[in-house]
């Protein structure tokens, strides 16, 4: 478990919620270790507990079972600032819906999360402008959301989760709503953060966007039922 | 954790907010605006009212004034008051001669309202027939001209000083009326004084708005008597104690002489200025407590209108705070941010109502009479005002802020 190349590894996780008078196991016995540097895309009807799985990795929820580490420490019980700590400093997040702040400029977007990550940066604007050059989105830098397509979003929203230089980037259907040139675009430029020392996982159902990663995982009533890793 | 920089990035994100949504913050500023501006307005038009009255009772002598009335005699003297000769003018004698801890003395010869006519007009006003000691009991400032003296009194001259309206609206052209002449009820006087008028200085001071003050007007008591009574009664007497300590002493002094003028019967009281002044402590409380409690009021429902527009608010961004929390946001940072977006609400509006209350003020000091009295920048009422106001606003954000702090990321971003 203390091995740096391992960025997660997960034990015997289960996550139970409870509609009404009856439980259910969105998570249900799942073991799974996610190495440095590996494009993983999940996959999975819905139900089958793969966004509970996205969310148990981006730290927005605890498992009510099992053990969990990250970077070789163990995460099963920290607390919801612990939590929140990790999602500023080490997860970077992409939403199908982009999730941008309607009211703020494209650069404000990228620079939000330093807000909250409490480190101090003297040279923000130039990491922001980076991190938009990094994406292709730098001339939009004063623009906002409404003004941008899709894949413009997309790209800023990319933008935004590498401002903090995570560990990990976190994918809820990236390209869900885009059309299929710019599904390329991104899916290439994912492609190009692996190079960086980025670890990338994301849910899909698309096929097609599956065929990018190089692991693939299929999951079915919480538990993986197929891994091309082993 | 630093608790500074947390109140900075809330405050800038708060003001952010506030100002990407003009019209809605301006709307929902709009009750504290309205309660601060009420609050300090009312404040500050009651503060400079009650100054009014406090000094015109002070320059009417204050708590050393004693008032001397006739009345009844009572139940069992009934069958023997006509041996006393009532209220009259050797009641001045004996007074001036006996009382020694009187400062001043004088009998009102109480006129009421006369017709004064001059120069081919008429005005109405109110005459009164005094003595010298008059002008040691109220403060009169002389324009031009002198005040009514012993010499006159002895005499019975037929002269007169006149109060502001008569002399601004008998003659109108003429700044200095010394040496006029003006007819009441048939008889002559000269004009040997011209009083300033209170509503004096400042915008609007010359109009002739309705001021008791500068429609007295003064004879020599023996003159009054003797033109329009035909008797030596009078309707009153004042006096003026030296100080506070002998107030009780004199009132003995008065009765005793009193007393032995009237022949043992107790046809006249003494009264002092103590029920006046109590008066004026309760008129004082009941405006604070009154206008407090409205001006209170009038807060509280703008800090409801905030808090309506801040859980408005929070319903509205539920998502943007799942995504403010899916990138690592604390709950205490959304905390802060939405209790710092009600505080901004609440403090511009603090401070555009004190803007607001300055006009009002500025309105009031030339609307009402005597209103340059009126101060319109009163500190004190401003200091509270703007501070009740940020409180409010700080009690109002409070709920707001906590459900927006409580939403789990994962339910916010979900939601449509």
């Amino acid at each position: 478990m203390t091995d740096p190349s391992t960025v997660f590894a997960l034990k015997d996780i289960r996550r139970t919620y409870k509609v009404g008078s009856e439980l259910v196991h969105a998570i249900d016995g799942l073991d799974l270790t996610i190495r440095d540097r590996e494009f993983i895309a999940v996959i999975g009807t819905s139900g089958s507990g793969k966004s509970t799985l996205m969310h148990t990795l981006g730290f927005m929820e605890s498992p009510t079972e099992g053990q969990m580490a990250f970077e070789g420490e163990d995460v099963s019980s920290i607390s919801r600032s612990q939590r929140a700590h990790l999602r500023a400093t080490r997860i970077g997040f992409i939403f199908q819906s982009f999730n941008l702040l309607a009211k703020l400029t494209v650069l404000d977007n990228v620079l939000l999360p330093l807000v909250y990550s409490r480190q101090k940066v003297s040279n923000k604007k130039e990491l922001g402008m980076n991190a938009l050059e990094r994406v292709g989105m730098e001339h939009r830098a004063t623009h906002r959301p409404s003004q941008l397509s899709g894949g413009e979003r997309q790209r800023v929203a990319i933008a935004r989760s590498l401002i903090n230089k995570p560990r990990l980037i976190l994918a809820d259907e990236p390209t869900g709503n885009l059309d299929t040139k710019n599904r390329g675009r991104i899916m290439d430029l994912f492609g190009s953060l692996l190079d960086e020392g980025i670890t990338l996982a994301l849910v899909t159902h698309d096929d097609e966007v599956a065929q990018y990663a190089k692991r693939r995982i299929r999951m079915q009533d919480g538990k993986i039922v197929e891994d091309t890793a082993q | 954790m630093n608790p500074i920089a947390d109140v900075y990035t809330g405050a800038s994100n708060g003001l952010r907010e506030v100002w990407s949504n003009k019209v809605r913050s301006l709307l929902s500023m709009s009750g504290i605006i309205l309660g601060v501006a009420a609050l300090v307005a009312m404040v500050g038009i009651v503060q400079g009212m009650l100054g009014n009255l406090r000094a015109s009772f002070e320059s009417s002598g204050g708590v050393l004034r004693l008032e001397v009335h006739p009345r009844e005699a009572p139940e069992s003297q009934q069958h023997i008051a006509g041996i006393s000769p009532g209220m009259t003018w050797r009641d001045i004698v004996a007074i001036e001669k006996a009382v020694s801890l009187a400062a001043n003395t004088t009998p009102i010869v109480d006129m009421s309202w006369e017709r004064f006519v001059a120069n081919g007009r008429r005005e109405g006003a109110i005459l009164h027939g005094v003595t010298p000691g008059f002008f040691g009991i109220y403060t009169k400032d002389l324009k031009y001209g002198r005040l009514i003296s012993d010499y006159d009194v002895g005499a019975k001259s037929p002269v007169i000083v006149v109060g502001s309206h008569i002399a601004n609206d008998l003659f109108p052209e003429q700044t200095n009326v010394i040496g006029e002449q003006v007819r009441v009820r048939g008889q002559v006087y000269t004009i040997i004084g011209q009083i300033k008028s209170t509503a004096s200085s400042g915008f609007g001071g010359g109009r002739s708005g309705w001021n008791r003050e500068d429609r007295l007007n003064y004879i020599p008591a023996t003159t009054a008597m003797s033109r329009y009574k035909g008797d030596d009664e009078v309707d009153r007497i004042e006096i003026l104690a030296l100080n506070v300590e002998t107030v009780p002493d004199l009132i003995e002094q008065i009765e005793n002489t009193l007393t032995q003028t009237h022949r043992g019967i107790q046809d006249f009281e003494i009264r002092t200025q103590d029920e006046q002044m109590a008066e004026l402590k309760k008129l004082e409380n009941s405006f604070t407590f009154s206008l407090g409690g409205i001006a209170g009021i009038s807060l509280l429902v703008g800090g409801i209108g905030i808090m309506n527009v801040m859980l408005a608010s929070v319903s509205e961004r539920i998502r943007e705070i799942g995504v403010r929390k899916a990138i690592g946001a604390r709950s205490h940072d959304i905390f802060i941010q939405f209790l710092a977006e009600a505080v901004v609400i609440s403090v511009l509006g603090g401070l555009l109502g004190l803007v607001a209350s300055v006009g009002l003020l500025s309105v009031a000091r030339d609307l009402i009479p005597q209103g340059e009295a009126i101060n319109i920048v009163p500190v004190t009422a401003m200091l509270y005002g703007f501070l009740f106001s940020s409180l409010i606003g700080l009690a109002s954000g409070i709920y707001p802020a906590l459900r927006a702090s409580r939403l789990d990321p994962i339910d916010a971003l979900r939601y449509e």
